[in-house]
């Protein structure tokens, strides 16, 4: 398989303590990983390392082969972001909001059309209702709606960039059960849609164990540092209370 | 109404740059292109005679110490006065219910009226003295701080308050307790943001000849000493910026800490001693404001006169030039800044902007006008470039601080999937700080509606032009008709203009827009 994504020799410093020690991590193509750990364990911080958000003190991320801070846009389109604050903009509709998946594709006009609300919403609803947001919402103002509700949007608004990529952080947080299994089928690519395809790879921070059986991978981080980096078969459960105690 | 919002609110009204700037193109004059080159080669070259740098460091410490009285005596008045006008206040006092309604009514009177106006009158009624300068600030920025501290004292829950009253707390010890906490963080910021407008009117009102740089400015501007003008536009300028960083600070560090209140019981101390040196120093310049002022016998008209000035003069006419020289000019103030950060949002186009915004901010309106008649003929067009200027720069200010305050995680979540830098600056930053932006717009408008009247003069339009006219040609009548126009259409305009930043600040434009 080949290397999609790789961090190596990463450091993030603290205020008073590294927030990320000695992370090495290659992410192979088509790969499902799961990323674990407690609060404050470095899981966000390893995701705004690796999407290029953050600068590491030492270490590089390569995407493709490629520095991520010298990529052109192109490239990084290629990778989206689900954010645990989820970064939605609360003055637009949802429709809106999925549509700023993909600014990166089109013009700065797009986007001021985009604005006053004159594009073809059609592939923006399909990517809604694939993440589960019933039609009545779509033109919604978002300030009103509930967690759940707004993080589909965030869900909607990945699909609409149509990435290879994904990093999400704590994205099932907010859902109840029968979402989080509808959410994890769709980006596990078990839901067929023709046109709306989720990205091949993914690495997602969990703060659940019992949802692991749907990944490949399970990476453990603990105090800033990998402790665990196993098949899901290999997993046991002194592991996982290693990582939570 | 779908496709209107915020954002698209604040870009749109850029377009009235288009008719004024064809307008001043239609008006342009090649006589004095020349000398338009000289004064912007001028300001690289800023004269360094020792006696020049000398008088204008007198200048600068006449202007300093007047805009400082007149700040310092209106935080203190209006403080007060904001309190009488307050309705909370005359609850807890169990005073009547109409008292605050009243006295707010009463209040917008004398701020209706721009401190130049106020000079020009009072000039008439004490003749050229010290205190002019200084009251013709103190009068209306008492009551533009008692409007501010009255607003903000209403917000407060009168509930909220009978906990305290049930402690069996006196009404005094209930407003100190209570409501002191809530305004010192509005003194601290309000009172710096009133402290650089005072700067900023103390030397223009110099430009109308009450002394201090603003008159070295104008002294040099008409004998075509460019250089030596740069030279106190600079030293104010920077005086101004300065000034600007130190009260920046001094907000981020004092407004909403527990240390706020140990420093507002020091300041009148510190106040009062500069308040003082200020006196004495101003005394040592000759201008001694504590001689009391000969007061000419005022000039009443007879009510003939009076109705012979309404049928004389085009009153419509120029209520209606006023209006849309406020209009225009806001279009652009609005749009400018907004415009400019779409376009060019990168690392280096925010440090040029901000850098144009600061030295559009130093530059007078007045001043700008004189310039600008240098290559295009007097009209509704300079002076909406004119006032435009100015407040271009304060409006870009604004919008470079909300973006500052907001922080820029979305901006970089834009970035991280290769949004251009202009779209997800449009998205990251704009759209989200756009209905704070407009609602502060609204409010600009306002000033500038009262602004007409000082490129009225220079700009040949609307109400200020002939008020000018009438001051100048001693018609007392017109006179007393223009202001009290002047005032009925300032007052209109506050209290739509608080409608409008309320639409825009509460939200309520989402019932209308989506």
């Amino acid at each position: 398989m080949k290397v999609i994504h790789e961090l190596s020799n990463i450091r993030l410093r603290g205020r008073k303590t590294n927030r990320l020690t000695n992370i090495n991590l290659k992410i192979y193509s088509g790969e499902k990983i799961a990323l674990l750990g407690k609060s404050g364990s470095g899981k966000s911080s390893l995701i705004s390392i690796a999407n290029g958000a953050l600068y590491p003190d030492e270490g590089h991320v390569l995407f493709k082969g490629e520095n991520i801070h010298r990529i052109n846009q192109k490239k990084r389109q290629k990778i989206a972001t689900i954010w645990q604050e989820l970064l939605l903009i609360d003055e637009l509709s949802s429709i809106q909001n999925v549509n700023c998946g993909a600014l990166g594709k089109n013009n700065l006009i797009w986007a001021i059309r985009n604005l006053t609300g004159t594009l073809n919403p059609h592939f923006s609803s399909l990517c809604l209702l694939a993440a589960g947001l019933p039609a009545v919402y779509h033109n919604a103002n978002i300030k009103l709606l509930s967690g759940g509700q707004r993080q589909r949007i965030a869900i909607a608004r990945m699909l609409r960039q149509e990435a290879e990529l994904l990093l999400a952080d704590e994205p099932f947080s907010n859902l109840d059960p029968t979402l989080v299994k509808q959410t994890l089928n769709l980006l596990q690519s078990r839901t067929l849609n023709e046109k709306v395809s989720p990205p091949k790879t993914i690495l997602v921070s969990l703060h659940r164990p019992d949802l692991i059986k749907s990944f490949d991978r399970i990476i453990g981080l603990r105090e800033g540092k990998i402790i665990i980096n196993k098949s899901v078969n290999e997993i046991n459960e002194l592991d996982i209370n290693y990582l939570y105690s | 109404m779908k496709w209107l919002n915020p954002t698209i609110l604040s870009i749109i009204p850029a377009l009235a740059i288009i008719p004024v700037l064809i307008l001043i193109g239609q008006g342009f004059h090649d006589g004095g292109s020349y000398l338009l080159i000289r004064v912007i080669t001028s300001a690289f070259n800023p004269s360094k005679s020792i006696l020049l740098l000398k008088s204008t460091w007198d200048g600068l410490q006449i202007t300093v110490c007047i805009a400082f009285i007149g700040w310092l005596l209106s935080i203190i008045l209006g403080f007060l006065l904001g309190l009488i006008s307050s309705s909370v206040i005359w609850k807890i006092l169990n005073g009547p219910k109409i008292c605050a309604p009243l006295m707010r009514k009463i209040l917008s009177i004398p701020r209706s009226i721009h401190e130049i106006l106020w000079s020009l009158l009072l000039l008439q009624i004490m003749g050229l003295n010290g205190l002019v300068g200084i009251l013709a600030i103190l009068i209306p920025y008492s009551s533009l701080t008692a409007r501010v501290i009255s607003d903000q004292i209403d917000t407060i829950d009168i509930k909220s308050l009978r906990a305290i009253r049930q402690t069996g707390g006196n009404p005094f010890s209930i407003i100190i307790t209570a409501i002191l906490p809530k305004i010192i963080p509005l003194l601290i910021s309000y009172g710096g943001y009133r402290l650089e407008c005072s700067l900023r009117s103390a030397t223009i009102l110099g430009i109308f000849g009450f002394g201090g740089i603003g008159t070295d400015i104008q002294l040099s501007l008409q004998s075509l000493e460019f250089n030596e003008m740069w030279t106190s536009i600079w030293i104010i300028g920077i005086f101004i910026i300065l000034l600007e960083h130190i009260l920046g600070w001094y907000r981020r560090k004092f407004c909403f800490s527990p240390q706020a209140i140990r420093l507002i019981l020091f300041s009148p101390i510190i106040g009062g001693i500069i308040f003082i040196a200020c006196i004495i120093r101003l005394k040592q310049l000759d201008i001694d404001i504590l001689v009391s002022p000969n007061f000419n016998s005022i000039y009443w008209p007879s009510i003939n006169e009076i109705i012979n000035a309404i049928n004389e003069l085009p009153l419509l006419n120029l209520t209606f030039s006023t209006l849309i020289l406020t209009i225009f000019t806001s279009g652009i103030v609005i749009g400018i800044p907004a415009v400019g950060i779409l376009l060019w949002p990168t690392r280096y186009g925010q440090i040029i902007q901000s850098s144009i915004w600061s030295i559009m901010r130093i530059i007078p309106p007045p001043l700008t006008a004189l310039l600008l008649l240098l290559i295009s003929t007097p009209g509704f067009a300079v002076a909406a470039l004119a006032l435009s200027i100015q407040n271009i720069g304060i409006m870009g200010r604004f919008l470079k601080e909300k973006i500052q305050t907001n922080g820029d995680k979305k901006l970089k979540a834009f970035q991280t999937y290769g949004v251009s830098k202009n779209s997800a600056w449009l998205y990251g930053c704009l759209v989200e700080n756009s209905s704070s932006y407009l609602s502060y717009a609204a409010y600009r408008a306002d000033v500038i509606l009262r602004e007409t009247a000082i490129v009225g003069l220079v700009g040949g339009t609307g109400l200020g032009w002939q008020l000018m006219e009438s001051l100048s040609s001693f018609n007392w009548a017109e006179v007393l008709v223009l202001i009290t126009i002047y005032s009925m259409l300032t007052i209109s305009g506050e209290i739509l203009s608080k409608e409008i930043s309320n639409f825009w600040l509460l939200d309520k434009y989402k019932a209308y827009l989506q």
